[in-house]
């Protein structure tokens, strides 16, 4: 009998209370439930809700402040990522972590290839390692070459082969990060073929996604996490997609924003973009910005919201389409010129791309500006220190020594440095992408305050964020970008943010 | 918030002062250890000596550092010092006669420049179109151009040459030799350049992020390609100054001298990773290496431990700034 029971436990998994405190701040708040083995259950929440805590705690990345976790019926506690592969969980995470120059076969036995002696010496067993890693895939219903560069492969069959990778652990439980944020359609089907035959085969799979639709292709239930808390788990033959967003959001009302003055969209708009497009990227993308104006653009992830703004910039190519900005027209955007003619671009990854760290926040202030600054070529620190001052009192950036590395500022401050080194151009429209990323609530306001402030002088700017709420806050009239398409413009004062959302995740069809 | 650097800045005393000047203050050690122990070396001929060769290493060495500092490496320059030297001396042995002197051997420098500009731009329009790193390029360079300067000659030093171009190399101006003042020159120039103009503030932000300056609006390749043909230029007329000084044009000279001229720059603090660097340092680093080879022969120490003192040298460097950086 007690054998009898076992296997039934077999890929289940329970939370007790699980909390998981960073400091202060409860990241995963008493979160309790019961994942019933053999199935597939979607994990859904925002940004901020706690889902990435709860996958870091199966991984054994960290672990929780308190509760208790049963993997397979039994009382566990992961102090490693090595621990959870032990107890049979093992997580495919977000970011892929093959080596593309290996083959698929070394890929998967990666650390712990199967060795062989010959002449006295222990060498790896190529054959073997071959032969296995194929039957894992035929096992799997996939038919490739082990042999074959992992660099070839296309994303979808490197996902593909990053589950193989994980299901050679043999796991009982299997984490699937937003396993389809980098796939297209076609390779979304081959994943959900091969998470269908997964659990045919008992495992039991966690599957973390922003995409409502995928749910009810591929998931048996799905659980709802909203800031830390659990916020419900519901059979997906019962779900509707208004239900979700409802646990996901709560009871939300229209989002607070201050009052703001009527944009005059009668005259010439700073900046008018024309069936913008790029193959395979975004396409037709038409949109108008007025002086004044703060036009936001919505969209999941991926959704082609920064690729556009870079796009328009000149930062990237584009196949077809014109950008007028202030009257100038330019059928293929170069960085340069669009600067020239008042673009600025503050990009979302302010340490990679928007800072160079190892100079001070003095040349960083004057970074995009020194033709401005420069008199025959000829720069002086003294000739800088207008531009520098300005918009340390302008952005109120808080900066003990501006000769100092801009990367001892906090993010907030670095952000700002961002911003006023765009403002010293002189810029008639500003792209700000992901403004608010990676910065403290206090730093957010003060930036939306700098970006209502600077349209009410004039400036045209273009807004984007993956926090739909900030858009509705910041954005006087909002495009929604869904695949590479604007697919509707909203007026953020008629429309909720479950509406909002709905829009930015609805199926395509 | 501001405790940690004013604490930095006032606290300390000396300290504060022997970490910004640690490299000057180690040349400053070494000078008058060597006036002490080596004979001759503070003697007015020895300096002088000192001084010229460091002249033809330090005008490199200068546009070295704006490479370097914009995130590349050039390692053709002791190749390319050699054939600057042997197209000058190629029109000098052979348009002399017809042209004379002054004007064959002006254009066969003007043709040396526009050689080292064109292969040193080219580098960099190689990073940018085909994606070939600038150490490729340039170790492709390193063999090419040797080969070009052998071809040059047939293998024979060119040394058939108005007696009046040895001055350029060897001659005195002012009872100072003549390489000082297009050293000094150079250390100015470049020292404005990288400090006072718009471009050098590129050529530092290209190093430090290429993809910030980008989108800067910065054009990241010509300034890295301006760089490259700027080192290219001062490699040309620093070659010149070497065929001037031996009297004839040679395959084989500056051998090995990219290694010379890269570890004075490193030795001055600049950083392989780009982006971080002084002129000044270069400078201190060329008469640091000047002092040092000149020293060790003074002191009579044997060639086969010069190289091992000089490679430790440049390791010790390397450490020492890695180690002030992180107590900065």
């Amino acid at each position: 009998m007690l054998d009898a029971t076992l296997p039934t436990d077999r890929g289940r998994l329970e939370f007790d209370a699980v909390s998981k405190a960073y400091g202060p701040t409860l990241a995963l708040a008493r979160f309790s439930h019961d994942f019933a083995p053999g199935k597939v259950h979607a994990l859904m929440g925002k940004n901020g809700s706690g889902k990435s805590t709860l996958v870091k705690i199966l991984a054994g990345v960290v672990q929780p402040t308190e509760g208790s976790l049963r993997v397979n019926g039994a009382d566990t506690s992961f102090a490693s990522p090595h621990d959870a592969f032990g107890a049979g969980v093992v997580t495919v995470h977000q970011e892929l972590s093959l080596i593309p120059s290996l083959t698929i076969g070394e890929n998967i036995f990666l650390g712990r290839l199967p060795k062989t002696r010959r002449l006295g010496v222990t060498v790896i067993d190529w054959a073997r390692m071959h032969r296995e890693a194929a039957a894992l895939l035929s096992e799997m219903g996939l038919d490739l070459d082990t042999h074959q560069e992992v660099s070839t492969l296309s994303v979808g069959q490197q996902q593909v082969i990053e589950i193989a990778k994980a299901m050679s652990f043999r796991p009982s439980i299997l984490l699937l990060d937003e396993p389809t944020s980098a796939l297209a359609t076609r390779e979304v089907d081959l994943l959900f073929t091969l998470v269908r035959r997964l659990r045919e085969r008992g495992v039991t799979i966690l599957y973390i996604t922003h995409r409502m639709n995928e749910l009810f292709q591929i998931a048996d239930t799905c659980t709802v996490l909203r800031d830390g808390n659990f916020a419900g788990s519901i059979d997906m033959a019962q779900a509707t997609p208004e239900r979700i967003v409802e646990m996901m959001f709560g009871e939300t009302a229209k989002a607070k924003r201050p009052a703001r003055q009527v944009i005059d969209r009668s005259g010439a708009p700073l900046l008018d973009v024309k069936g913008l497009t790029r193959n395979g990227v975004f396409e037709d993308i038409t949109f108008q910005v007025h002086p004044g104006e703060i036009l936001g653009i919505a969209g999941l992830l991926g959704a082609g919201r920064t690729e556009v703004m870079r796009a328009v910039f000149g930062a990237d190519p584009v196949d077809s389409g014109s950008v007028t900005v202030n009257g100038r027209s330019f059928q293929r955007p170069d960085l340069k010129q669009m600067k020239e003619a008042g673009l600025g671009y503050t990009p979302e990854n302010r340490k990679e791309a928007g800072l160079v760290q190892i100079l001070s926040t003095h040349d960083n202030l004057c970074l995009a500006s020194l033709g401005r600054i420069s008199q025959a070529g000829v720069v002086s620190r003294s000739g800088e220190q207008g531009f520098v001052d300005r918009q340390i009192k302008d952005l109120a950036i808080k900066v003990p020594d501006p000769l100092l590395p801009v990367s001892s500022l906090s993010g907030g401050n670095q952000q700002k440095v961002v911003i006023g080194k765009w403002m010293n151009t002189a810029p008639k429209v500003m792209f700000f992408d992901e403004p608010s990323r990676g910065v403290d609530v206090q730093a957010k306001r003060q930036i939306f305050d700098i970006i209502w402030q600077k349209a009410s002088e004039g400036l045209g700017a273009v807004f984007v964020s993956t926090e739909l709420e900030e858009v509705l806050e910041v954005a006087d009239r909002i495009l929604v970008m869904r695949q590479g398409r604007i697919v509707a413009t909203v007026d953020p004062t008629e429309i909720t943010l479950n509406d909002l959302y709905a829009i930015c995740m609805k199926d395509q069809t | 918030m501001t405790d940690a650097t004013t604490a930095h800045r006032a606290g300390g005393g000396l300290m504060p002062f022997v970490r910004r000047y640690t490299m000057e203050l180690i040349l400053l050690a070494l000078i008058v250890f060597l006036i002490f122990t080596a004979p001759g070396f503070a003697s007015l001929a020895n300096t002088l000596n000192v001084l010229r060769t460091v002249a033809m290493l330090g005008i490199i060495a200068f546009g070295m550092t704006a490479v370097i500092i914009a995130g590349e490496i050039d390692l053709s320059v002791g190749a390319g010092a050699a054939l600057a030297g042997c197209i000058v001396a190629w029109f000098g042995v052979n348009y002399t006669e017809s042209w004379g002197g002054t004007a064959a051997l002006g254009f066969g420098f003007l043709c040396a420049l526009v050689v080292g500009f064109f292969t040193g731009f080219m580098t960099g329009k190689f990073r940018q179109w085909f994606n070939v790193p600038s150490f490729i390029t340039t170790l492709a360079l390193f063999t090419a151009l040797r080969g070009a300067a052998n071809l040059i000659t047939g293998g024979f030093p060119l040394s058939n040459l108005p007696p009046s171009f040895g001055f350029f190399g060897g001659g005195y101006l002012f009872g100072i030799p003549f390489p000082v003042y297009l050293f000094v020159l150079t250390f100015i120039g470049m020292h404005f350049l990288m400090n006072h103009t718009s471009f050098g503030r590129e050529v530092y932000a290209v190093g430090g992020n290429m993809e910030a300056a980008r989108l800067s609006g910065i054009d990241v390749w010509k300034v890295k390609s301006l760089t490259l043909a700027l080192t290219g230029v001062l490699t040309a007329v620093s070659g010149t100054l070497i065929a001037s000084q031996i009297g004839s044009g040679t395959g084989t000279t500056a051998t090995g001298m990219e290694l010379d001229v890269i570890a004075a720059v490193i030795i001055g603090g600049t950083s392989l990773f780009g982006g971080k660097g002084r002129i000044w340092g270069t400078f201190v680093g060329v008469i640091f290496l000047g002092c040092i080879s000149n020293g060790m022969t003074l002191l009579n120490v044997s060639e086969y431990w010069q190289y091992v003192v000089r490679g430790a040298i440049i390791l010790g460097a390397v450490l020492l700034n890695q180690m002030l950086d992180r107590s900065r």
